[in-house]
């Protein structure tokens, strides 16, 4: 499996993060639900739909936290049988980002807790500090963006 | 009034040298009950030991040695003990001056009384 990124700086801690946590599935999007990085998916609609829906749950997850408690949730936990999903944000110079992972019994939920912080941490240790080049995501320009990270991802 | 999982915990971390005793789920590696000193990183030691003891469980199974019921990691400052039962493990964190069959004794009784 690979790992692919849009922004280079991404690479690294990605990669670190699913060599020490041995997730099977990793994802790096932004809030609205564009792809920077990924490991582990092999098609373009998956990583398209899949950060669609990280966005959607975590926007959802976000606002009932701020009725419950006036805060956000942090990370969120999802137990399959045999497949477990962490979805959680991590703050950059750049924002915030979401990491959604997918694991099954090669590791535990305690293990990827772990090394997301680390992944938070080497994030906010190599996000660039000036502002991308990358335009602001706009609803006009929303799928073409997207459509520029698939095809950047995937070599198409 | 405490739980039995604390009940169990009070009885191992009252060893000498015992810094900490941890009740940790063995498959997700989180803690489910925590008596340690402070400074004591509890959330990191029960993910890594978690993920040691399962590791070691399966491997004495994969060799056909049959189930695993104590398991010591001696470090340079310390040992790590630990000791299963069903999905969960009790884990002790010692120093160099806790006695290795007292612990020995303590941890696995510990992993008795959470059943």
């Amino acid at each position: 499996m690979t790992t692919a990124v849009v922004e280079p700086w991404i690479e690294e801690p990605l990669r670190l993060f699913v060599e020490d946590s041995q997730v099977r599935l990793a994802l790096v999007l932004t809030p609205n639900g564009q792809v920077l990085g990924q490991h582990g998916f092999s098609r373009a609609v998956d990583v398209m739909s899949a950060c669609a829906l990280a966005s959607a749950i975590h926007a959802s997850s976000n606002e009932l936290g701020k009725l419950l408690q006036d805060k956000p949730f942090g990370g969120l936990h999802h137990a399959g049988v045999d497949r477990q999903l962490f979805l959680a944000p991590a703050e950059t110079t750049r924002g915030t980002l979401l990491c959604l992972t997918v694991f099954d019994h090669a590791t535990s939920l305690g293990l990827v807790q772990l090394y997301f912080e680390e992944l938070c941490m080497r994030l906010r240790l190599a996000a660039p500090v000036a502002r991308s080049e990358r335009s602001p995501v706009l609803a006009d320009t929303f799928e073409r963006d997207l459509d520029q990270s698939l095809a950047f991802l995937f070599k198409r | 009034m405490n739980s039995p999982y604390m009940d169990a915990l009070e009885a191992l971390t009252r060893e000498r040298g015992v810094h900490g005793g941890l009740v940790v789920s063995e498959r997700d590696g989180i803690v489910v009950e925590a008596n340690v000193h402070t400074g004591v990183k509890s959330n990191i030691v029960a993910a890594l030991a978690a993920s040691i003891y399962r590791k070691t469980r399966l491997a004495a199974a994969a060799a056909g040695l049959g189930g695993v019921n104590y398991l010591e990691l001696v470090a340079g400052e310390g040992r790590l003990c630990m000791a299963g039962h069903e999905d969960l493990v009790v884990v002790a964190i010692t120093d160099a001056t806790a006695t290795v069959g007292a612990m020995r004794a303590a941890t696995i009784r510990a992993a008795g009384r959470i059943g």
